[in-house]
Order: C-alpha cells, then structure tokens, then sequence
C-alpha cells in the first residue's frame, strides 16, 4: 500500500514540475492586428471567424465552380478573411452558410500539418506562421474558406509623404489611379477600393498595403459595353514593387505585368472568378520575381507570354495556386504576338509551388503557339495537392504538357519554334480525381523543331516514386529528344 | 490520506488541459477602425478634378442615343458606343480616316460638337485631328469646322469642344485623320455630343 502511495505521489510530482514552468511562466504575447470591413458592407453570411476570440470581417468574393470555358459564365462565391500577426492565433471558424452543419474540416495547404478539430460544427485550429490557409469543409470545395494571415505590416510609407498616396480604411470608389515616377499608392487593411491601377512608363513605384482591390462594380469585359479594367497594370514600367494587398472580383485578368522590367510582387492574394480571370500574368517582362503570392483564378494561375519582344529572368517562389480554369503554370499560348525577330523565353523558374486544386488543363505546361526559343526552364519542389484535370471533351487533361504547335491564340502561322533545357526537380501529386496516374505529353513540331534536353527527377505521384517516363505516362513523338527522368 | 491524494491528483488531471494545452493566447490586439460612410467615396488623397474639366453646354444633347453610322471598328469598341451616354464605353475605328455620321433624327441649329474620352487617368494624354460638317439630307455635306489637332488630357476631363456658327443640320459628321496616343490605330471617342 505505501508502495503504491508513493508511486502517485511521484507522479503528482512529476505533473507538477512539467506544468508548473509552463503555467507561471511569462507566455509570450500574440501581436494581432485585424480590420472592420467598411461600414457600407456587411460581413459574410456564411462565415464567422474570430482569431484568438476577435470576429475577424469576412468578404464574399467571386470564383467560379464551372470548370469549362462559358463566355457567359456566373460566378458563385466564396468567404475570405485575412488579418496580420505575430506569435500564435487560434482560428475558430462557423459556417452558417453551409446546407449542413460542418462535420469535417481539412485545412491546405497539407504540408502545413494542421489537423483542424471540430465540434459543434465549429472548427478551430492554430497558427504559429504567417501563410495562406484554405479550409474545405465537409469534403466539398463550395464555400471553401481562404484565410490570408499576413505577417505584421513594416515599412509602411509615411501618409505625409508629397509622392504618397493614402487611401486608409473604408469603401472607395475612383474610375482608376494612375501611378508615376517615385509615387507610392498605400492600401490600407480595411480598404475596399473600386478601382484600377495602372503604372505606365513609370519608374520606382510602389504598391502596399493589406487592403482589397475589389472589380465587383464592373460587369464581365467580354459583355456587351464593357472592357477590360486590369486592377494592377504595369506596362513598360522598371523598379516597381506591389505587396500586401488582395485583388478580388476582377472583371478580367489580375496582376498584369508588360514589357516591365524589375518588378517585386509580394504576398500579393488574387481571387478571381469570371471570364478570362488570369491571376499573375506576365507578358515580355524581364527580372520579375513573384514570392509568397496565392492565385485562385478562373483562367490561368501563372502565366508568362510574349506579347512585344522577349522574356528573361521571371521567378515564381512560394506561391499557391488553385486553377478553376485553364492551366496553373503556363509558358505561352502566346509566345511571339508581337511579331518581334528571334523571340525568346529564357531563364524562368517556378519553385515551392503548391497547387491546392486543378480542375481542368495541365498543371505543368509549355504551349509554344507561335515561333520562340523557349529554354532554361525550371520547376523546382512543386507539390500538387489534388490534380483534378478535367480537360475539355477529353483533350488537355495532362499533368505536364509541352507543345510545338499552332492554336487559336497564335500569331505566327507558319513558322514554329523550340524548347530546350528544362529540368522539373521536385514534383509530387498527393490526389488525383480517379486514383490513377494522370499522363502527360510532349509533342515537337518536325526535325527543326523539337523539344530537348527535358529532365525530371524526384517525381512522386499518389505516394509512388516515379522512376520511368512509362510509368509517369509521358507521351513523347520522334521530334523530342533527351527526355529523361532520375 | 489515500483518499485525499487521489481528489488532487484527479484535480490536476482535470484542469491539465487548461495549463498549456488550450490555455488562452495572451494577445495585444490592434483593431484598425472603419470610417463611418454611408456610400464608397472618392479616396481623400485623389481630390476631384473635375473643376478643371473643360465645360460643355448645358442644353441638351442632341446626339445621344441617336443611329450612328461608322465604318470599321476596332476588336469590341462598336460605334454605338459613341452615343450611349457612358464615358466609360467607347468607340474605337479601325484606321485612318474615321467618320463617324451622327443622324439627329431632325433639323437642329447646331453650333457646338464635343468629343469626350473616357476621364480616367489612365487613359494617356493624346492628340486627334478632328475636323466636323453637317447635312441636311445625309447626302452633300458641309465643312463647318476644318480639320484641327485638339489635345485631349485627364485633367482637364479628357475632352474637347468645338464651336463654330451656328447652322442648320439633320446629320454631323466627325472626321477624325489623327492620334497621337501610343496604343491605337484608330479613332476613339467614348461620346460624340451634339448642341444647339
């Protein structure tokens, strides 16, 4: 009996001394910043958040679950909330919107390991980094929640400052804002801006903020009396930078960058869901890097074109990626509009990207539509989450594809290009929609015009390496060369 | 004794999951506050220009919603786009020259002819050669204002006016022969007015 005495005791003890430390001591503090919506709008019906016990305002913005080309397409929406932090917050998460309570939740990107609970339908989990966080509940991707949780705002531009301009919380509404040489636009969190961005022949401009771009005013730009209204537009423009904010409801394409030259684009958050909705595209542009961006898009995610010479030096790092439609990483249609001699696309890397969901074409593609040389290409550590390809009638469905061939978007008829030098170093898919092996293809145009020198390795596909291009299902034709996989 | 160490170490395992497990995140909140508004606003910092625009007669616009009659046009700028009342749509011809015949559905005394672009900003400051003649039967047409560059510029409203002597007219027809602006190949105008 005192044998068994002294065994709780030491037990006793042994709680004690493992909890106690942590109970007195002094717990580091959370710094958390959040932002009213606009009093002109209502925080979403079919999300509540708080973090950390504070109701967090959630917008609904448009995406779009029809996963095939309609010119006439509506969009659908779903809830998105975003706040700044640092330290630790505890999300907890209702969903009255829901036709059911929530039963289970998941939340992406995997690799984060967050394994949310749920009880009473409230679902709640911790953060201790700052990151973009979707929640899907009940194994349904409608009304999936994206959480945008921003580290804490630095180096905001001082308000007083001639070249800057402040818009601070609120809901605004301006036909559009053109930006010029060593002006800076501020957005602050808790803006709502109706409005486009455009910086042209400019130099050393800066966009920042954690506010909303938000095209919600304009109806779709292929519908009859409207036009396109780019909410971030930079064209012919050097040393700009764009961080912070989110770009939501865009009657077209997102962030556009052309013939723009040292462009930073940062924790920039794109949410589109109507007709041609590209997120981040880049047309000619040389030394521009994108990093820690998300791009939920109803056209294609990344996208790199040539539209008026060439193409060098473009990083896509740390960015996630949900393709509604079209393709996530895209190398063309369009790779010589502009008509130009010996076009190029060179030296691009795609790295740490994370496709949480594609529902119709290839994930990894080069459509080289019209006559450049397209080389030194690199995918580095991309992770796709679930590789749902639908494709179109039954064409376009691949994980990886690269072509030589003329489309509807080429330019040049009858000339054709190359591709050289690409290395995928890193490519793992955790779910495919039927369990198999999604193929994949690359197809050359004829003997002087080929594809070469394409090296894969590291390939993992539904928890299987991938060791043989058999086994990855990759058609190649007789104009391909050097197609290897490690 | 037995009894008493079981209550405590039955206490500690009860409250075990409030000590660290789901203790409450100590935080210093920062709550950025929303303005009280009514309706989306013009931003502060970008006051309105429109006090500068260059003004426009205040009687009625005899060109609006009228037929049109243009020749080719540009990708989706349609002519109609040209009397629709919206600056914010426009018309956008496929080369040179343009002409755009604006049918008044009746004689008027005419005296003033405007060509507005859309007032953004963004929209580059340009130059177009413009020069404007009326008919009274769409048939033989009349010079009334000769070809002339006017310069088109956000800040004053992204439109020009000209006026001439005052004429009888069922039909006025604008011939745009130039742009200076780096991303056309044709006419624009996202309204053609018309005033007595």
């Amino acid at each position: 009996m005192k044998k068994h005495m002294l065994l709780m005791m030491l037990l006793l003890a042994v709680c004690l001394a493992a909890c106690l430390p942590a109970a007195l001591a002094e717990p580091e503090k959370t710094l958390l910043t959040i932002y009213e919506g606009p009093k002109t709008m209502v925080s979403s019906k079919t999300a509540q958040v708080s973090a950390n016990g504070y109701d967090l305002f959630v917008y609904d913005v448009m995406v779009n679950h029809e996963h095939i080309w309609n010119a006439n397409t509506q969009p659908a929406d779903t809830p998105m909330t975003y706040f700044d932090f640092e330290g630790k917050v505890r999300l907890e998460i209702r969903m009255p919107g829901l036709p059911k309570p929530v039963e289970s939740a998941v939340v992406q990107p995997y690799a984060c390991g967050i394994v949310p609970e749920v009880n009473d339908g409230v679902v709640s989990f911790v953060i201790t980094e700052p990151g973009q966080y979707t929640v899907v509940f009940n194994g349904s991707v409608n009304k999936a929640l994206h959480i945008f949780a921003n580290p804490l705002e630095t180096d905001v531009p001082d308000k007083d400052d001639p070249n800057v301009f402040w818009i601070g919380p609120g809901e605004w509404v301006m036909d559009a804002i053109a930006l010029e040489d060593n002006q800076t636009l501020y957005i602050s969190g808790g803006a709502v801006l109706h409005s486009i961005i455009s910086v042209a022949n400019a130099n050393n401009v800066r966009i920042c903020g954690r506010g909303l771009i938000d095209g919600s005013d304009y109806p779709a730009w292929n519908q009859p009396g409207s036009y396109a209204r780019v909410p971030i537009d930079l064209n012919h423009s050097k040393n700009v930078t764009v961080e912070g904010i989110c770009v939501v409801n865009s009657n077209c394409w997102n962030v556009n960058s052309y013939s723009s030259k040292n462009v930073r684009i940062d924790n920039v958050k794109v949410i589109s869901g109507r007709q041609n909705g590209d997120g981040f595209t880049l047309q000619s542009c040389t030394d521009n890097v994108i990093t820690n961006c998300f791009a939920r898009t109803w056209d294609d995610s990344l996208v790199i074109k040539n539209y008026s010479g060439s193409t060098k030096g473009i990083t896509f790092k740390n960015v996630q990626v949900w393709t509604d439609l079209a393709q996530s990483m895209e190398i063309g249609y369009e790779t010589d509009k502009g008509l130009t001699l010996d076009p190029e696309i060179q030296d691009v890397t795609f790295e740490d990207i994370t496709v949480l969901y594609n529902f119709h074409k290839p994930v990894l593609s080069i459509h080289n539509s019209d006559d450049a040389f397209v080389h030194n290409i690199t995918y580095r550590n991309i992770v796709v989450e679930n590789a749902f390809m639908q494709g179109d009638n039954g064409f376009n469905k691949e994980l990886i594809e690269m072509t030589l061939a003329n489309s509807s978007w080429s330019t040049v008829r009858d000339e054709f290009g190359s591709i050289d030098d690409v290395l995928i170093d890193g490519l793992t898919v955790i779910n495919t929609a039927d369990g198999k092996v999604p193929r994949s293809r690359m197809a050359g145009h004829d003997e002087e015009h080929r594809i070469t020198n394409v090296t894969l390795k590291n390939v993992s596909i539904l928890g299987e390496p991938v060791a043989t291009l058999k086994d990855l299902k990759l058609s190649t034709d007789e104009y391909c060369d050097g197609i290897v996989i490690e | 004794m037995k009894q008493a160490l079981s209550i405590l170490l039955a206490a500690l395992l009860a409250v075990l999951p409030f000590m660290g497990l789901a203790e409450e995140i100590e935080t210093v909140v920062t709550i950025v506050p929303a303005p009280e508004q009514t309706k989306a606003e013009r931003p502060p910092c970008f006051p309105d220009p429109s006090a500068n625009f260059i003004p426009l007669p205040e009687t009625e616009n005899l060109a609006e919603g009228k037929p049109v009659q243009a020749g080719a046009h540009t990708d989706v700028y349609v002519s109609r786009n040209v009397n629709d009342g919206k600056t914010d749509t426009y018309w956008e011809s496929k080369g040179w020259p343009a002409e755009m015949v604006i049918d008044l559905q009746g004689t008027y005394a005419v005296s003033t002819a405007a060509v507005c672009l859309n007032p953004s900003s963004i929209w580059e400051p340009r130059i177009q050669e413009i020069a404007v003649q009326v008919s009274l039967d769409g048939e033989t047409y009349t010079e009334v204002a000769a070809p002339e560059k006017y310069q088109f510029d956000a800040a004053t409203g992204n439109r020009i006016r000209i006026d001439f002597d005052q004429v009888q007219a069922a039909y006025v027809k604008l011939i745009f022969t130039m742009s200076s602006a780096s991303r056309t190949g044709g006419a624009q105008a996202a309204e053609i007015c018309v005033y007595e």
